[in-house]
């Protein structure tokens, strides 16, 4: 038996399909994909970040500490188990622990055979957390040399909010780097040694006096081997895109991030529900199509069902019949989400700019084309279904 | 298939009338058992009313308000599936309703090759001799809805014959026509039925196919 697509079937079975109801079908259909689609690639795109430099949405890093409360005599740290939990969340890469120096540092230079002379402080970091590398940054215990990164913001203070008013001569990072330090470390046990030290390089990301690990670890060891101290501030490499939970982490666990580092994550986090709000109106406005389609399904098989009854008594079975309503769904169904897939690229043009300039965008369309495809299949699927539950009703009174 | 058996066959809507004259005087309605057979040939006559187009439509299965039972070759019709049915209805029964089920807005070939596609079974040679036989050849390519309801007993027989059968039910299919068609028609039948070995049964309120040795049924 052939089951091929007769004209004259076609001719019987077209009969009163409004054109009118199909293109209003298609048209609200077209709109609230495109929404959908709109929504899923521009959620995309504001998770997606397109660099791998420093950049606001990329990875970043933070320097955390506990909040201090009145007048603590008591060191406000971090408790391993502190430490262990942070590292256990989502957007933590890794944590880093400031080492504070057990011992008193007095620094002086020479100026034009005029002393100055204060005490000082010092941290360090591990080496992979510092955004500068100098190449002088080791230390070798017989060379008694200290080289020293300084905060960029420290010489910024000095030179425009310092050296201005008092008349001073502003200075540049070279200057500073030629100026050599006499350190004198005091320990514990009141011992007392003296250090040539060097400025070598400016950090933007540490705002400390920091030293290199070893000579930390050394030193300490050596200046007060009997105190050990939990960390006070902790430097964490985050992962942006994943920082939706830090905020309420941080306020929960009492600890203060230095600077205003929260912006980012609280952006990121807007995107989504922009995009979530985008998406789920444009999924109310294509039920709402699928409703008009099926009303319209329901009143054409209605209108039809004389014609179609006859059919079934020439021996045509519901699924003979239901193909050529199938095609039709699936041909009108395939040109509203090639559409409706063109406007969501289309309109992509219009955030791509913006959300370039802040390190986000370029993510992956294939996401946005496999839930058209979904959408394809699974609209696709369930007109088929109300089609065939119509024609089983038809053929019970044939 | 070879027999249609109807066992206590009664619709429902003489349910409770068993004992009346009408169901009495019928040979077929309550009857424990009636059989059709392969290339029988009757003719069922009554009056309106008394179910002529109910029994073809049970047997058809476009109808299932009957008390009783259908069995095709032993086999209850009630537990067929749909595909069962439409290979049924379109290689071992062929059917010509009442209201002759054609599509006014085709043309007269369309309405047959309808079928005729489906099914293969003639060529459409044989499709212009039939329509030349019973004189409606020029009409072709006319609408069936410009067409008289004579013309149209013409095409749903013809369309009727265009399919393999191995009985064929015929509702009243010569109401509108002259004792000429009549026996133009009846001819075409019974050729067809004859080559196909299959069995013709017809309804009638008077005016019957004029089939060669028919048995006459009372309804």
């Amino acid at each position: 038996m052939k089951h091929n697509f007769r004209y004259e079937v076609w001719c019987l079975l077209r009969r009163n399909i409004s054109l009118g109801q199909l293109l209003g079908y298609a048209l609200a259909n077209v709109i609230g994909l495109s929404v959908i689609l709109i929504g899923i690639i521009f959620f995309g795109d504001s998770q997606h970040s397109n660099s791998d430099d420093d950049n606001f949405f990329s990875e970043d890093y933070v320097v955390l500490s506990k909040k201090v409360d009145g007048i603590g005599f008591r060191p406000v740290a971090f408790s391993e188990d502190d430490i262990e939990r942070l590292a256990r969340q989502p957007w933590v890469q890794k944590v880093g622990r400031f080492t504070a120096s057990r011992f008193a540092v007095n620094g002086s230079v020479s100026m034009g055979g005029r002393g100055l002379s204060t005490y000082l402080f010092f941290e360090s970091v591990p080496d992979d957390f510092f955004d500068v590398t100098p190449r002088e940054w080791s230390f070798n215990p017989e060379e008694k040399f200290i080289p020293v990164i300084l905060s960029k913001d420290y010489l910024t203070l000095y030179n425009f909010g310092f050296a201005i008013p008092q008349g001073l001569p502003q200075i540049s990072e070279e200057v500073i780097g030629a100026v050599p330090i006499v350190m004198r470390i005091t320990g514990a046990d009141n011992r007392t040694d003296v250090y040539d030290a060097a400025v070598v390089g400016f950090s933007s990301r540490l705002n400390t006096i920091a030293v290199p690990q070893d000579f930390m670890d050394w030193a300490n060891a050596r200046y007060n081997p009997g105190e050990r101290r939990d960390a006070s501030r902790l430097i964490v490499k985050i992962d942006r895109m994943a920082a939706s939970g830090m905020d309420s982490y941080l306020k929960d666990e009492g600890i203060e991030i230095a600077g205003d580092k929260e912006s980012a994550g609280n952006i990121s986090e807007f995107l989504r529900v922009v995009s979530g709000v985008v998406a789920s109106n444009g999924v109310v406005i294509s039920l709402l199509a699928l409703f008009i389609l099926t009303l319209s399904i329901f009143l054409l098989l209605q209108k039809n069902k004389e014609t179609i009854r006859k059919l079934m008594l020439q021996g045509f079975s519901p699924g003979e019949i239901s193909r050529y309503y199938d095609a039709m769904v699936l041909i009108a169904n395939t040109v509203i989400t090639i559409m409706a897939t063109t406007i969501a690229v289309c309109c992509r043009a219009l955030w791509d700019g913006q959300l370039h300039a802040i390190g986000l965008g370029g993510a992956s369309v294939l996401p946005m084309l496999w839930s058209a495809v979904a959408y394809l299949v699974l609209v696709t699927w369930f007109n088929m279904y109300v089609i065939r539950r119509q024609l089983a009703g038809i053929w019970k009174g044939a | 298939m070879e027999t249609i058996t109807i066992n206590n066959l009664l619709p429902m809507v003489f349910a409770g009338m068993e004992d009346t004259d009408k169901i009495c005087s019928s040979q077929i309605w309550g009857e424990q058992s009636f059989v059709f057979r392969r290339g029988c040939r009757m003719c069922i006559h009554a009056e309106s009313g008394c179910g002529k187009s109910s029994l073809v439509n049970f047997i058809y299965g476009s109808r299932r308000d009957y008390k009783g039972e259908i069995l095709f070759d032993g086999k209850d019709i009630r537990s067929f599936g749909i595909e069962r049915w439409c290979d049924i209805r379109t290689r071992s029964i062929s059917f010509l309703p009442q209201d002759m089920g054609l599509f006014p807005e085709l043309t007269v070939m369309q309405n047959i090759e309808l079928k005729n596609n489906r099914t293969g079974h003639k060529s459409r040679s044989q499709i212009m001799t039939m329509l030349e036989r019973v004189g409606i050849a020029e009409k072709r390519d006319a609408l069936v809805g410009k067409l008289s309801i004579g013309q149209m007993q013409r095409v749903a027989l013809i369309r009727a014959v265009c399919q393999p059968f191995d009985f064929i039910f015929l509702d009243e299919p010569v109401s509108h026509l002259d004792a000429n068609n009549n026996r133009v028609v009846a001819g075409i039948i019974s050729e067809e039925a004859d080559s196909q070995g299959a069995g013709m049964i017809a309804t009638s309120v008077g005016n019957h196919l004029l089939l060669d040795n028919a048995q006459f049924i009372s309804l």
